[in-house]
Order: C-alpha cells, then structure tokens, then sequence
C-alpha cells in the first residue's frame, strides 16, 4: 500500500533565506504525524506548501501517489486550521463551518446535516449562529477545527491549534482531539511547540530544527533515545541536565569532579569526550551514606504534582532534580542530599556534533 | 532588608461605582515572604499590584510597608522595586547599564556596582548581552534584564508583574529555583502577579487566589491543594484540573456510598469506619453535593468506579488517562507509564482521604478528605 | 485624568463654538443668500431679517435667469447632470480597475511593483496644470476634446490613486490566513477574491469610492480646459452666473447648495461605513 503522503526532499526559500532544506517525510492513512520544533523553524511553511498556498522550491510532494506541482489547494482534498483561527469574519459560525461543504456545491439538507455532525461533535452547536467576533477564544478553536473537519478531508493540517486558548482549555482538547482525529479517519500532520502536545497525540513526531529534520520516530523513541542533545533538550519539563565531561576507562562518568559509576555499557566509549545528559526524573535522592554524590538543595520549586529541586554540587554545579510530590524523600532547601542516578534517564552525547552516543538501560 | 507588608480592607472603584475591581482586601505579607497573586485576567490582581506601587490611588482602605503607611506616598517614596511585565526597559541603555542604573541612587564604588551587575546577569544568564541594547536580543532576555534591574536594588518591597511569562522553556526550572533561592537568601518581601499557577506554585511562599475583585484564598500552595475553600480554589489550582462530579451520599450505618448523579448507580462505597461521625452527619444534612478528586488521587485499580478510557497519554515522566463515566471526563494521573486502550473499561479507586466534598449551590467546602473544614 | 474643573469644561465648549462657527457659518450663509434676491443680499448693512424668496431656485431648474440687461439661458440642471454622470462613471470605472490592481500590489510582490504603486500616487501629488497642456494636445489627435469619455479618462487620474492606495491598506490588514483557509476549503482564487477579499475590504472599498467621487465632484480644471458647456459639470457651469450685467450671488448660492447636497448627503451616510472601516481589526483574529 503506498504512503498517503510523501514529501521527497522538499526544499522551501524566500530569496536567499533558506526556511526547509531537503525534508522527506511519509505518512500512511490514519497515521497522525505531529511536527515538532521550537518557533521560526518553518513548520508552518511546511504546512503551506502541503496545501499548496505555497509552492516548494525544490521537491515533490504527492498525496496518494500523484504529484501535487500542478494541484490548486482546492483540489487537494485537504482540511486545514490556522493557528489564529482565520475564521471568515463576515460569516456566522454555521456559514464558516458550512464553508468546505458548500464549496463541494453540496444540498442545502445535506450542508446542514454535515455542519451539525461536526458541531456535535465539537460541542458549538448552541454557538452556530454567533459571528466569530461573538465567540470565546476556546469556542472559536473549535469552530475552526470543525471548519477543517467538515469535509472529512483525506489529509487533515492542523496548525498549533491549541496555541491561542488558555491553559485549561488547552489539556481540556488534548485529552479530547485523539478521539476526534481517529473519528475522523483522516490523516493528519499536526504542529505544535508543546512537547507535552506531541507526546501526547502523535503516532510518530518529527522534530524540525533550523529547517531540517533531526529525528522521526515515535514518542518514545524520541524520550528514551533522542538523536541529539537538541532533542534532548527540547523533550521534557524540567530541561535535561547536560555537563561536558569524559568517559572513564572503566565507564565512570566524571561529573562534578567525581567519578559517578552509571551504566557498563559505557565503558565502550572510554577516554571520548562527551555530554553527558541526565533527566531530571532520574536523579534520586540516597539515604545511604557510602553512596551517592553531596549536593546542597538551593530551592524547592513545586511543579504540578512533582517537585523541582535545583541542586548544587560541592563543586559549584547546578542539577535539576524532579521528584514526585507525594514522595517522602522530598528534602528542605537549605539541606544537604546524596544523589545518584537512575540509568534509564542518563543520555552520552558526541561533545562536537551532539549526536547520540547511547543512554543508559539499567533501570 | 526585610519588611512586612499590610493590605486593609482595601477597595478600587473605578469611575462613579462602575467597576468594583478591588473589593475588601486585606493580607499581610510576613517579611522575607513570596507571596503570589494569582488570579485570571480582570480579577483585580494587577489594579492591586498597582495601588501598591502607587500607581493608582485607593479608593478605600491603608496599605502599610514596615508599619509604615504608603498608599498616600508617591511611587518614589515607597520604597519599592518593580519588574514589568512590558519589561519598560530604557531603549537608549544598553542592558548592563539598565540594570546598573537602578544602583545609580545607592552611592556605591565603580567596582562594586560592577560585580553587582555581572552576578545578577549570571545568575539570569544575560551575562553575554550585557553590552547589547534591548531592541537587539530576545523578549526572554528584556525579561530577564528587567527582572535583574527591578532585583539587584535593595528595597524593602518586590513587585514582580508576570515575571517569567516570556522565558525560554529550557531555562525555566533552572532560573525559577536560582530566583526563589536569591529571594530567601536576600529575605526580599515579594509580590509576584502571575495568572499561571505553576509558576506560583513553584516560587511562591503563600498564594492570594483572587476572583472577581475578591479574595478567595490565602494560603500555602499545599494548603490551597489539600483544602481548597470553595469550588472555585479547587477547580482553578492544580494541573490537571481537579475531577469533578455532582453525587448522591446514602449512609446505612456499615457503608457510606456516593453515588454520581446521573450514571446508573454507579458509586464510591467507603466503610463507615473510613469516615469520622461529625462529616458523616454533616453529609446527611446536606441536600446536593459536588465531588472533587484530584487527577493523581483516581487510582486505577481492580474495583470502584467503572470508567471507558478515552485517551491514554504518555508525557515521559507521567501518564494522563482520560475517562469517561456517564458521558463525564474523569482524569487520571500516575507518575508510571501506563498503557491503556481508548475503549476498555477500568476501575477507578479513590481513598476515602483524597475526596473532596463541596455544596453544589454555594461551592463552599464542607469536607477535605477525612475532615470537615 | 477623569476629573476636569468647570473652568475646563467652559474653556472647552468656547473653543468647540468657535471651530464650529468657523466652519459652519459659510454653509448657514449661504442656504441664506440662496433664498434672498441679489438687492437684499447686497444691501448694506447685511441683515439676517429678509423675505424669502425661491426664485433663485426656480430660475436654476427652468433654466431661465432674468436679469436687468435681459434673459440668459442657463445650463445649469444639464451641468448637475453631467457631474452626476462624470463622478458615478469615473467611480465606477475606477473600482472596476482599482480593486484588482490594489489587490494585487497588496497580495503579490513581483518586480517593480513598488514603483509602478508610487508612480500612480504620485499623480496626485503632480499640479493638474503640469498635465493639461500635453493632455489637451492628445484630446484634440484623438477626438476626445469635450466628450464624456475623454472626461471620464482623465478624472482617473484623480480616483485611480486614492481607491488604489486605500483598498490596498484594507487588502493588507485581512489575514492571508483567511483567505488560504478559504481556498483550502475548496473555492478557487476568484471565488475567494470575490466572496472574501472584496467583502472584508468593503468599508474601506466604501471609503475611498466616496472620497474619489467627491474629488472628482469638486474637479474644476479638467473640465475647464477640456469641455466646452454642454459637458461640463456643476463646478464649471456656475461661472455662467458671472454674467454681463454683474455677478448673480442669490442664484450663485443656490447652485452652491445644490450642488454640495449630495456630497454631503452621502458624506453623512458614509460616515457609518468609514469608522466600520476603522474598527475591521476587532472582527479579525
């Protein structure tokens, strides 16, 4: 069965400003894809250029195998929400909805119908003779995401949807559009910069940085073995600890001016400078005097229902330490901890080029 | 420095009693304290932060800086150091010498002023911008330099609008623990104006909860979460929001059920004995009920509600399950990762120590976990 | 501040009554001169009490003015006329050109367009007189000198610039997000120029089509020089009330309130759609 969609080495720049540089992505039917990248990376040039209000430079793009060059973006067969909504302004919520429906110069009966089916579904059905300027924030969010639904489109864009409603409203959807999307059988590539965001909905995520693909892979894969310290980074709340260190011959870590035993496998890479990366969840608190490194607590920040601890080693380093709050190892600024590190959270990175050396698997 | 900080029964009435926006308020910020206003977009918290500064006038009430009253003083003469949320950097400065003009008044030598500035840039990481203007570097650095002008100052007062709104996700945790450890150590009485509760939560030593101009709580970030005062304080603090579903409660003497309104039956059953007699009888007198769980207290299990799984979601260090019981959304959050199939049905438990129970007309509380409020 | 002092208040509202006066008292002159005859409205002292009368008025439509050296023939119903025609034509044939072409300088970038957008602006800055000698050379090769067309052509260049530079800034302002939306949706680029570009810009398409026709209302010189009388419009033709035996005010007057009615009638109507206009940005978003 072939892909639904294919970008082959899609290149996309605005004079001589180069926004996507040769990105190739597949996605099967059904499949949701989401694209992940910090602002400014063109992740939303991306989503143009599938839809074809931009053209690529260079690169082919197909849907179902034929080449999209000479398809005008209404014969794309594609639904589409905007980050800022873009509702028509001068049409009622139903007329907005309405819009895909008519345009496939479908009955009046049959418009209603499909407006209704996905203003149910969306919960706006009472809004559906408001103007947007007449809508709250979440209610046009939603009317927006109805408009791309409408048609049922093959291939579905979705923009960071989420973006411009509040916190609340933003868990309330992410709990709520899985189901939606698998209702609506589309395919979908849907972009956000909210890691929590990809993890949650994606089947795979594929995380853009300066125009370029790092890694495609699914949300696991991406927070067990990111392929780079970029990855890394951009994954998980608290940030990853990262120190600049070098392999021990027996696999040591040298972190902080100690020597830190941590996984054998990592004997391998001995006398290789590295990065060294650590999450925060897997730096424990010790009871055990003979283990563990000295780290005094600076303060206690509660997140959710984990704690931060920003840490520092005798030596001066800061560590980020994220326990649950219900823990009862939750120590008191000011006091001094022995720490160690879980291996399963523990990342080597290549010091040059940032690529993945390996991460710990001794849970 | 190290002053202590009195609201009383202060009230804002703008224009001719068209907007109350501040009604009664009165706390106390004890000295060295971090106390957070928290609240959504027009509920009085930032027309409070600026009577404090002295940028509006009362229109009822004192506010008192050290047993000193201000609320009649101009800004100036306050006492007060403020970070904006605008950030309000001097454009022509570059953002070393906006952070050391604000030491310009303290008489202080060339190096110390220095060293001052250099440890407050690297504590907020802008030490490689100081020579750069503020139109040239990212909103997160204003922001940080902004908040390193408004701290390098003594004062006996902080005012913190929004501080951290604009910061770089990657820096946050790091710099929230670096500037709640430079507030204790430095005993800075502090107000920080924020509508994100993480961020209160994670700085904070008490927190205002404010609603339409009044003031619903003033508590600790763990007293808010184990004893909200109302519905409202239990519905806005935590993340994910607390669950929460209208119930039935029949007593038989042995068994104590809480059944949700409109689910077929479907009930919490608790031994008589899990409940103390004084919020036993007090939920007999009571006629209509709301039921509040928090996410991380659903427990998913081999009895108790029976719930259709909606979503299972992985985040890396936690897993969100979302439910469904009677067409209502019922949250779980466990710190594992868990694997659930949207569709299956599970059990969900709660301990009798992790209810919460408020009146459905009023929302005030009546019961937290085992205890009657 | 919210608090001014009665001081301020009576400073203000002397300030308001002068600016009012200064503005209003020519129009509230001349609706009175328009009612008097030419003897009373010469008369010294001036006086405000007179007996009206609505021969000017009468003379104007029946096209008959009798004076003391004898009766003239008036055109000046036919010139009310032709300025009707020549501003709604010249309006019209301007939105028909302008719309698009602001659309496109304000959609597309594509080589020169700056200039070729600045080149047609500056045709307002240019004094009408820098244009009419060449101009009125080419009218004569081309057989268009006093013809409608040849008028209609050449107050183009007053409309052209102003509905071009306005309708652009309102093209700007619509998120292009909309209009994707709108094609993506499955319309093609007429349908979405048509059904929302041309709609969301309309209070500013109502703006500037309202100040071009009274532009091209007021216009004198063009017509001046390149129609003889049975062409030209109101703003020419009152010159034939400077006639032989002295100059008619009363029926000056009334050809003056004739002829600013609509104008000013449809300035009042407008005025809805200009703040409208003014406001689009909180419908967006």
């Amino acid at each position: 069965m072939p892909h639904h969609l294919e970008l082959a080495a899609v290149s996309k720049s605005f004079k001589a400003n180069k926004v996507l540089e040769d990105i190739s992505l597949t996605a099967d039917a059904g499949e949701i894809v989401v694209i992940f990248g910090p602002s400014g990376t063109g992740k939303t040039v991306l989503l143009r250029l599938i839809a074809g209000v931009e053209e690529p430079t260079t690169g082919k793009i197909s849907i179902d195998d034929q080449d999209m060059a000479d398809v005008a973006p209404e014969h794309r067969d594609v639904g589409m929400a905007f980050q800022n909504f873009a509702l028509f302004p001068h049409l009622n919520a139903f007329e907005n909805i309405a819009s895909p429906l008519r345009a496939r110069a479908q009955g009046d009966a049959q418009v209603k119908d499909g407006v209704a089916r996905v203003a149910r579904l969306l919960k706006i059905d009472h809004v559906l003779g408001h103007a947007p300027r007449q809508l709250s924030n979440g209610q046009k969010q939603r009317t927006a995401l109805a408009r791309a639904l409408a048609s049922s489109p093959k291939l579905l864009l979705l923009d960071d949807p989420l973006r411009n409603v509040d916190a609340k409203l933003r868990f309330e959807m992410r709990l709520e559009l899985p189901r939606l999307l698998r209702q609506a059988k589309s395919t979908v590539l849907y972009v956000t910069q909210d890691y929590k965001e990809a993890m949650a909905l994606a089947d795979r995520i594929a995380v853009l940085a300066q125009g370029r693909f790092v890694q495609v892979a699914s949300p696991e894969e991406i927070y067990r073995k990111p392929a780079t310290v970029g990855v890394a980074r951009l994954f998980g709340d608290p940030t990853i600890n990262l120190a600049e260190t070098t392999v021990g011959p027996d696999g040591a870590i040298d972190f902080a001016g100690e020597k830190v035993a941590i996984d054998k496998s990592y004997a391998a890479l001995a006398g290789r400078p590295v990065t060294f990366g650590v999450r925060p969840e897997a730096v424990e608190m010790t009871k055990d005097k003979g283990t563990g490194l000295k780290a005094q607590v600076m303060a206690v920040t509660p997140l959710n229902e984990r704690t931060v601890l920003l840490l520092q080693t005798s030596s001066g380093a800061e560590l980020l330490a994220s326990l649950p709050s219900s823990s009862a190892q939750i120590p008191r600024a000011e006091s001094e901890v022995r720490i160690t590190f879980n291996a399963r959270g523990t990342h080597l990175f290549d010091r040059d080029t940032g690529a993945t050396l390996g991460q710990g698997s001794r849970p | 420095m190290s002053s202590e900080l009195v609201l009383k029964d202060v009230d804002k009435i703008y224009g001719a009693g068209a907007i109350h926006a501040v009604k009664d308020l009165s706390f106390t910020v004890k000295p060295g304290e971090i106390t957070a206003l928290l609240g959504s977009s027009g509920c009085g918290k930032t027309s409070t932060l600026r009577m404090i500064a002295g940028f509006e006038t009362l229109t009822n009430g004192s506010i008192t800086l050290d047993g000193r009253p201000i609320h009649a003083l101009p800004p100036a003469q306050r006492n007060v150091a403020m970070a904006f949320e605008t950030y309000s950097l001097y454009p022509p400065l570059t953002i070393g010498e906006n952070i050391s003009f604000a030491l310009k008044a303290q008489k202080l030598g060339q190096a110390d002023v220095g060293k001052r500035v250099r440890d407050m840039a690297e504590m907020l990481e802008i030490g490689d911008v100081l020579h750069k203007y503020p139109s040239s570097v990212s909103g997160g650095q204003q922001q940080r330099a902004s908040l390193g002008r408004a701290l390098v100052r003594p004062a006996g007062l902080y005012l913190l609008d929004e501080p951290m709104g604009q910061l770089e996700p990657q820096l946050r945790a790091v710099l929230r623990g670096r500037i709640k450890h430079y507030l204790r150590e430095h005993k800075c009485t502090t107000i920080l104006v924020t509508h994100d509760q993480t961020e209160a939560n994670a700085l904070a030593d008490r927190i205002a909860v404010m609603e339409g101009g009044v003031l619903q709580q003033y508590a600790t970030p763990a007293e808010l979460k184990a004893r909200p005062a109302n519905l409202f304080v239990g519905t806005f603090i935590g993340e994910p929001p607390m669950n929460v579903f209208p119930v039935e409660v029949r007593d038989d003497g042995k068994t104590v059920n809480f059944t949700i309104t409109g689910s077929d039956g479907q009930s919490l059953a608790y031994a008589a004995a899990d409940l103390p007699q004084a919020v036993r009888t007090r939920l007999q007198s009571e006629t209509a009920l709301m039921l509040g769980v928090r996410p991380h207290a659903v427990h998913i299990g081999r009895s108790g509600l029976k719930a259709r799984v909606v979503t299972c979601q992985w985040l890396g260090d936690q897993t969100h399950i979302a439910t469904e019981i009677a067409g209502r959304t019922v949250v779980s959050v466990s710190h594992e990762q868990i694997t659930a199939k949207p569709g299956e049905t599970i059990a969900l438990g709660i301990a009798p120590h992790d209810l919460h129970v408020f009146a459905a007309g009023t929302g005030a509380a009546i019961a937290h976990g085992a205890e009657l409020v | 501040m919210d608090h001014t002092s009665t001081f301020e208040r009576i400073v203000r509202g002397i300030l308001i009554g002068l600016v009012l006066v200064f503005f209003l008292f020519p129009i509230f002159w001349i609706v009175l001169m328009s009612f008097q005859t030419n003897e009373t409205i010469l008369r010294i002292p001036p006086s405000i009490v007179f007996e009206p009368t609505l021969s000017n008025y009468s003379a104007l439509i029946t096209g008959r003015l009798e004076t003391t050296a004898g009766n003239l023939d008036i055109a000046f119903m036919k010139n009310l006329g032709n300025s009707v025609f020549l501003s709604v034509a010249s309006v019209l044939v301007s939105l028909a050109l302008g719309i698009p072409a602001a659309y496109a300088f304000a959609r597309f970038r594509f080589r020169l367009g700056e200039d070729i957008a600045f080149t047609l602006l500056s045709f307002r800055f240019a004094p009408p007189l820098l244009v009419l000698l060449p101009l009125s050379l080419y009218f004569k090769q081309l057989g268009l000198t006093n013809t409608y067309i040849g008028l209609i052509w050449v107050y183009q260049l007053i409309c052209l610039p102003l509905i071009l530079w306005i309708v652009r800034g309102y093209f700007e302002d619509i998120s292009p997000d909309i209009e994707h939306a709108y094609r993506i949706a499955g319309n093609s680029w007429w349908q979405t120029f048509r059904k929302i570009a041309v709609p969301l810009a309309m209070p500013g398409i109502a703006a500037a089509g309202l100040l071009a026709f009274i532009f091209a209302w007021n216009n004198f010189i063009f017509a001046l020089i390149l129609a003889s009388a049975d062409k030209q419009p109101v703003t020419v033709g009152a010159l034939a009330f400077v006639t032989a035996s002295g100059i008619q005010y009363g029926q000056i007057a009334a050809a003056i309130v004739l002829s600013i009615a609509p104008t000013l009638a449809l300035a009042l109507y407008a005025q809805r759609y200009l703040v409208e206009g003014l406001s689009l940005g909180a419908v967006k978003g």
